[in-house]
């Protein structure tokens, strides 16, 4: 039986970590989970959404990723993961309705811009990806952590992922930080007051809710993580 | 070389630098767009002026970087402009109204530290005030407002009209529920829509559960059988467009029993699916009752009247025309003496109803004795010579009760000279009273020609004779059994029409009078002998008693 690490054929320029290098290919991998998960827990997404927003989160995601897939398919299989992010991120702003298509696609666009042109990546640049992504969408968002958004997750998981690999802390073990801050994050949004988007309307009603977006970037970052 | 070196760097950084700018510059347009996008999508969001007011609020604050923000708002039903959110600290807090979009601009120009924006000034006028907190403001996100303005007015001037639909909406639907009046309304299809609470009432519906139904089937037309389906009053006005002003019908009501009902149809505005005919409807059934029992008493008391009145003329055109002998002279006069009795009767009778339909009907009740009344009764009854057909089985040891005398001896009297009119001359009347429980139960038995079993219940109705009682033409008003009815009810008590016990033809009419509560002691039935220790509570039934003895001594 083969080794983790030597299952993959394609050694990179990256440091070999714990698990398969990130990738074009383990990329694209992860859209295709994501887009399952995503499909998955559309309805639940978007009954989140009728409780603080206009009700179609779920749904919104799900053809977007849908879209993401289709664009995959396209895409020449040597297109370095910058590069890939950077395609993802404009087809989810124009696929994605809603505030969270742009969202979403400034978080990929950002990470995208990071990676640059690089072939593989690894935790160092990984990290800074994470970090990029998450200032993109909350420059774009206007919004900071404890708003009651996307950012809510996904703040803090980059934070968390940067400390483990500047800890010196792997592969497994940094996304495992990122993911349990990300998880976190998602549930510290329930009892706040919304202070973006459209929950704002709810005013203290929006509490003890939680945030459709917190959500479901906690889902995508669960699918992208999965080896 | 190197200085060649040196430009081509400069080159490169230059260009370098002119690419980030150009990245920045996208960078920022797209971040506008996306808080344009945002913007937008909360306007659009709906919400009363409050609650839209407090989100835009926070959301231009955030898109400045003000430190607070406010929004004033202009209303049709009140001068100036209203203060309707703020949020964030400001130096002062901000006044609640201005007088206009001038009184805003005034206060706003004596403070630096304050930006005003007027979004809108036309009706309703919609001015922003951002306090900086020192910094300045976003100059992005100002331009952004500014675009905006157009939008964020209309917005607000949305809301503020929503917000007086949604309240004329909820006058109306007070009123469309206050009424006592039954509305129905159906769609194109004479599928119910809306049934307002009286409707909910009569029916014996809840809205819910009503609409969607037909109006046949909510109605109970195949039921009540009050038309066919082409004669469906909605189906006529949602075909021609022609209101219908009255009309009536029966419907079937929360009982299932039949109800009648008047009132409007009419059709509103629109076609294909947001028709709409609305039904007004009151019920009418009181109202045509009242009708049916004033033209029962017309018929009657013109015809009681008239028939003695004419005799009276023809006697006294008589006595007066001819030259009659003493002895027929006489007997003229008696005549004339026993047709005036019955007119007295009737006119009496007549204001026994207009007095018992006064509410409350006030009853002077006082323990009295049953067998005092009938011996007062057998009293009156010796004066026409009668008292010998009353057969009483009234015995000395029943209880008291506690009743009006005076009007339980009217039922009486009714009663038994009821029995003595229908019943063959000498057959007897029977009176019999047993107490049950805490009701005295009395019985008055003829051997008359009956109450047909159809007509029992009707006969205790004002104005109703049975049908075997007018072919016999004995004069009657059609009052007497229904004020007996009314006494008896007042009491707490009960009448009725039956059949004799042993089965003889004949009528025997039962009814309950209550007996002296706490009391089963036996009321003495005349004054000669008190028991010892008799309360004066009982004294007026001993009266009543007593009564009988002038009376039927002035007969002698």
């Amino acid at each position: 039986v083969p080794s983790q690490t030597a299952a993959s054929p394609r050694g990179s320029s990256g440091r070999r970590h714990d698990g398969r290098p990130f990738d074009g290919p383990s990329l694209r991998d992860g859209f295709r989970r994501a887009r399952r998960t995503i499909d998955r827990h559309a309805a639940w997404l978007t009954a989140l959404d009728a409780a603080l927003g206009d009700g179609d989160h779920g749904d919104n995601l799900a053809l977007g990723l849908r879209a993401v897939d289709e664009l995959l398919d396209e895409l020449p299989k040597a297109t370095p993961p910058g590069e890939l992010l950077r395609a993802i991120g404009h087809r989810l702003v124009s696929a994605v309705g809603g505030a969270s298509g742009p969202l979403y696609g400034t978080a990929c666009i950002e990470a995208g811009f990071q990676a640059g042109s690089a072939p593989a990546i690894d935790l160092p640049l990984m990290a800074s990806m994470f970090r990029a992504a998450a200032a993109g969408l909350a420059r774009r968002g206007r919004c900071a952590v404890g708003d009651k958004t996307i950012l809510d997750t996904l703040g803090p998981a980059a934070e968390a992922f940067a400390a483990a690999v500047e800890l010196g802390a792997g592969a497994a073990e940094a996304q495992r930080a990122a993911l349990v801050a990300a998880r976190a994050g998602m549930l510290s949004t329930r009892p706040l007051i919304a202070r973006r988007g459209l929950a704002l309307r709810l005013g203290p009603r929006s509490a003890w809710h939680l945030d459709p977006g917190a959500v479901s970037c906690y889902l995508l970052l669960v699918a992208l993580a999965e080896r | 070389m190197t200085d060649h070196a040196n430009r081509l760097q400069a080159r490169v950084d230059e260009l370098e630098a002119q690419t980030r700018r150009a990245f920045d510059d996208a960078q920022r347009q797209a971040d506008a767009l996306f808080s344009q996008y945002q913007l937008s999508q909360l306007l659009a969001s709906g919400g009363g002026p409050s609650e839209l007011g407090s989100a835009v609020v926070v959301e231009l604050t955030r898109l400045t970087g003000a430190a607070a923000g406010a929004i004033w708002l202009g209303d049709a039903s009140q001068p100036g402009i209203v203060r309707i959110s703020a949020s964030g600290a400001f130096e002062e807090p901000p006044p609640e109204t201005f007088d206009g979009v001038d009184g805003a601009r005034r206060w706003a120009d004596g403070r630096p530290e304050l930006t005003l924006l007027v979004l809108s000034d036309e009706p309703p006028a919609t001015v922003l005030v951002l306090g900086s907190g020192g910094s300045a403001l976003d100059a992005d996100g100002l331009r952004i407002i500014l675009l905006a303005r157009h939008e964020i007015a209309v917005a607000f001037g949305g809301t503020r009209l929503r917000e007086v639909l949604e309240r004329e909406r909820a006058e109306l639907g007070a009123v469309v529920d206050g009424t006592t009046d039954v509305i129905v309304q159906v769609d194109g299809d004479r599928r119910v829509t809306r049934l307002n609470l009286a409707g909910e009432r009569a029916l014996g519906i809840s809205a819910g559960t009503a609409a969607g139904q037909t109006c046949a089937d909510l109605l109970g037309c195949a039921v009540v059988g009050d038309h066919a389906d082409d004669g469906c009053p909605f189906g006529e006005v949602l075909a021609s467009g022609q209101a219908i002003e009255y009309r009536e019908a029966a419907i079937r009501g929360s009982d299932g029993t039949k109800l009648r009902v008047g009132g409007s149809y009419s059709r509103s505005f629109g076609d294909g699916t947001a028709i709409r005919a609305t039904a007004i409807l009151r019920d009418v059934t009181a109202v045509r009752a009242l009708e049916q029992l004033r033209e029962g008493f017309v018929a009657t008391v013109s015809h009681e009247l008239r028939t003695p009145l004419a005799l009276v003329r023809g006697y006294s055109e008589t006595l007066l025309h001819l030259e009659l002998d003493p002895t027929d002279q006489r007997r003229y006069i008696e005549h004339i003496h026993q047709v005036s009795a019955r007119l007295t009767d009737l006119v009496t009778q007549i204001l026994d109803v207009t007095h018992l339909d006064a509410n409350p009907l006030n009853l002077e009740r006082a323990p009295a004795s049953f067998l005092a009344l009938v011996a007062r009764l057998r009293g009156d009854l010796a004066m026409s010579g009668e008292d010998a057909r009353l057969v009483s089985n009234v015995t000395q040891d029943l209880p008291p009760i506690e009743v009006d005398a005076g009007r339980v001896g009217r039922v009486l009297d009714n009663l038994v000279a009821n029995a003595l009119k229908y019943a063959p001359p000498d057959s007897p009347v029977v009176i019999d009273a047993a107490a049950e429980g805490e009701w005295l139960v009395v019985t008055i038995d003829d051997e008359g020609i009956g109450v047909p079993e159809a007509e029992r219940a009707i006969v205790l109705e004002p104005f109703h004779r049975a049908w075997n009682v007018r072919e016999s033409r004995i004069p009657g008003t059609g009052l007497g059994l229904y004020i007996c009815r009314r006494l008896v009810e007042a009491h707490g008590g009960r009448l009725s029409i039956g059949d004799r016990a042993d089965g003889q033809p004949g009528t025997r009419v039962t009814f309950t009078l209550p007996l002296l509560p706490g009391r089963h002691r036996p009321v003495p039935a005349t004054p000669a002998s008190p028991p010892a220790g008799a309360s004066e509570a009982i004294a007026p039934a001993a009266d009543a008693a007593e009564a009988v003895a002038p009376e039927a001594a002035a007969r002698g």
